[in-house]
């Protein structure tokens, strides 16, 4: 007797509280804004294309594969897609982070500080195209490849690719977006 | 059955053919795509992408060799390197073109690809596949007119590439004739070209390229050009139908203004030169502007002449006369009579009759004395003589309204014989007997108070009873010299007759002791 009570009133708790949670994200589905943060890696890459000083790496870096083969990938669904592109960013952000704490120059190190801000920003977009939320298990694993790089130039660069690759993909073919005609 | 097959054979062959013939127009383009890339693209070998799903890789060699004698490996990231076929291609200048032509094409990632001869590696690279498009030109170019003058409106379709769509960069140019202009178009597959020559044929061409940003490649060959001729500029026939009738309004104004104003602008233009023809009939046109002669020959004439200047003239005249202030007879008396007898005489019965009627005159007959002094003007000898008697002072008239007499009394005959001078003008049948003389006077007089009665009517039919404030200037206007001072004679009295008179006009102001100061014209003196 007393259950059904506490059910009920449990029930409208967790009523208040889910309406008490932020509000899900605007879709963005506007390719030029993933087109400035590629702007930006390219940009950077181009950069340091030619560094000499602090370019190698103390350990190789894992990072994520950046080719795409249409085929393949479009027969992938797409949240399997999704989970790829958000592992692939978590790496990323993870090998910027290890780049960043071992960097002395201040330029360097701003790029580096707003690289890693345009990576946050791109999960942040991903989420609002109601991508499930996805974070790679830590330690890594077989499932999502990887390789290993060990320098920033060759980081950098991957980087990039990745970005002009399947996140691009992924964005431009989201649901989301697809169903609010953009 | 044998039939069959050789339709099913011939059907066969025809879709060959028709797929060699296609396949021959992508040639063409590939053709066009490796020469142009040979001269620029410096790396070995030399890749270029034209789909989504393709890779095209060559490179020259002048050594003879075949085929067989080239290995191309191609290595993914992250896997291993496969082999690609190498087929050859006879070039000029002895040279032969060696391609290969990728199966699997992955993007974004790095293409590794060696090249060997004979086992050795001649080339080697390393590349992105989306960095290296190179796109055919834009379909369905078309240009058309916009509504406006030098404007032309150019559309295309983009590359039908998946993923691509929005990555694409266009150039357009344009030419008149001699020199291209260019333009380049972001995101967009359309352009309005503006500032163009009204009337003019235009030829368009566009090409397409990747941005650059996500894909990349080498510019597209130029579309075959497109030919449109901007729109002619034409009168707007609305706007030269209302300046037609704006000016058609205008013209008509001025006409009317013209016309209606005519005859200011006339007086403006050619100003009338005043002629005293009018007064002179026959004066210019018969005699030629001999006076003596015209007086000579148009006594008769002249008679009613003098009538009307009386008529004009005399009333004016007498306006004047009613300015004249009162005077006592007696001091007009005493200036009176330089005259020479007659004129004398008479004077003297008028300022007699004056004085016993003065009381009871009115101002209005005065007329009467101005036709007196007429008469005794006219009376003299000759023209000519006016003069001499002019300047002599012989014939004095007091005139004002002191002498006035009245009509019932005996100024009557006064007026009668006022009047007679007229009187005797129209009778006597020759000019010279109505000036002859005026020791004729008494005569006149009497044949005057014969037909006073008569004439009685007439100078109260004639004149108005209005003053004779206007003597004086009629005189001036015949152009007779007056001379004013009350002193004075006659002089203009007679100048009725204008021409007859040629003193010179001197208008003194009345001495003001002189009782007749008023008095214009006429003065006893």
């Amino acid at each position: 007797m007393e259950i059904p009570r506490l059910v009920a009133v449990l029930l409208m708790v967790l009523e208040w509280a889910h309406s008490g949670l932020p509000s899900p994200l605007r879709p963005i589905c506007d390719p030029r804004v993933l087109d400035r943060f590629i702007k930006e890696a390219r940009d950077m890459e181009v950069t340091m294309r030619s560094c000499s000083d602090g370019c190698s790496l103390a350990e190789p870096l894992p990072v994520p594969l950046t080719s795409v083969d249409f085929a393949v990938w479009e027969k992938e669904d797409a949240q399997k897609q999704a989970q790829e592109v958000q592992s692939g960013l978590w790496l990323l952000s993870e090998a910027i982070s290890v780049v960043r704490a071992s960097v002395t120059s201040a330029m360097l190190q701003s790029l580096l500080d707003n690289s890693h801000s345009n990576l946050h920003s791109i999960r942040q977009v991903i989420r609002s195209l109601n991508f499930q939320e996805y974070m790679p298990p830590t330690g890594g694993t077989a499932h999502e490849e990887t390789w290993r790089v060990s320098s920033m130039p060759e980081l950098l660069r991957v980087h990039t690719n990745f970005l002009r690759g399947k996140v691009r993909l992924l964005l431009a073919s989201a649901a989301a977006c697809r169903r609010d005609g953009s | 059955m044998t039939m069959l097959r050789k339709t099913q054979h011939f059907g066969l062959l025809i879709f060959f053919l028709s797929q060699k013939a296609s396949l021959e127009t992508v040639d063409r383009h590939f053709e066009s795509k490796v020469d142009l890339l040979l001269n620029v693209e410096t790396e070995n070998p030399k890749c270029f992408a034209e789909g989504m799903r393709d890779l095209t890789c060559f490179w020259e060699d002048e050594d003879g060799g075949s085929a067989d004698q080239y290995s191309f490996t191609y290595t993914y990231e992250n896997e291993k390197s496969s082999e690609c076929k190498v087929t050859s291609q006879p070039a000029e200048g002895a040279k032969t073109r060696y391609f290969c032509h990728l199966p699997k094409v992955q993007h974004f990632g790095d293409l590794y690809l060696r090249v060997f001869r004979d086992g050795l590696q001649i080339y080697n690279r390393s590349l992105l596949i989306n960095l290296l498009f190179w796109l055919d030109p834009p379909a369905n170019l078309t240009v058309t007119q916009t509504g406006k003058l030098g404007q032309l409106k150019v559309t295309w379709l983009p590359p039908p590439l998946k993923y691509m769509e929005n990555s694409m960069m266009y150039e357009v140019r344009y030419t008149a004739g001699s020199t291209w202009k260019e333009k380049v178009v972001r995101e967009s597959t359309e352009i309005t070209l503006q500032g163009l020559q009204v009337n003019t044929k235009y030829k368009v061409q566009v090409r397409v390229k990747p941005d650059g940003l996500t894909y990349d490649g080498f510019w597209s060959s130029w579309t075959l050009p497109v030919s449109m001729t901007t729109a002619p500029k034409d009168v707007d026939p609305l706007i030269l139908a209302l300046c037609l009738i704006i000016t058609f309004v205008l013209v008509l104004l001025s006409l009317t203004a013209l016309v209606s104003h005519r005859s200011s602008l006339q007086k403006k233009m050619w100003p009338l030169i005043p002629s005293p023809e009018n007064k002179f009939p026959g004066l210019f046109t018969v005699y030629g502007g001999d006076f003596q002669e015209w007086l000579g020959h148009s006594g008769g004439g002249l008679r009613p002449s003098p009538a009307f200047f009386f008529f004009e003239e005399l009333p004016a005249m007498l306006e004047v006369l009613s300015e004249a202030t009162p005077v006592p007879p007696r001091s007009v008396e005493s200036r009176a009579c330089n005259l020479p007898e007659s004129g004398c005489k008479e004077n003297e019965e008028d300022l007699q009759n004056a004085e016993s009627g003065q009381e009871g005159w009115q101002p209005t007959p005065p007329a009467h004395w101005l036709m007196k002094h007429f008469q005794t003007l006219q009376q003299g000898p000759s023209p000519f003589s006016w003069s001499t008697q002019l300047e002599s002072k012989d014939s004095y008239v007091t005139l004002d309204h002191s002498f006035q007499p009245k009509p019932q009394e005996t100024p009557m005959d006064d007026i009668s014989e006022e009047s007679a001078p007229l009187r005797v003008l129209f009778t006597s049948a020759e000019i010279s007997a109505s000036h002859s003389d005026l020791g004729s006077l008494p005569q006149s007089s009497r044949s005057g108070r014969l037909s006073s009665e008569s004439s009685l009517e007439y100078p109260h039919s004639i004149w108005p009873p209005k003053g004779i404030s206007y003597a004086s200037l009629t005189l001036a206007d015949s152009g007779v010299s007056v001379d004013y001072s009350p002193m004075n004679s006659i002089r203009t009295a007679a100048g009725g007759i204008g021409g007859f008179y040629n003193n010179d006009y001197k208008n003194e102001i009345p001495k003001p002791n002189e009782p007749l100061s008023g008095c214009p014209i006429y003065s006893a003196c």
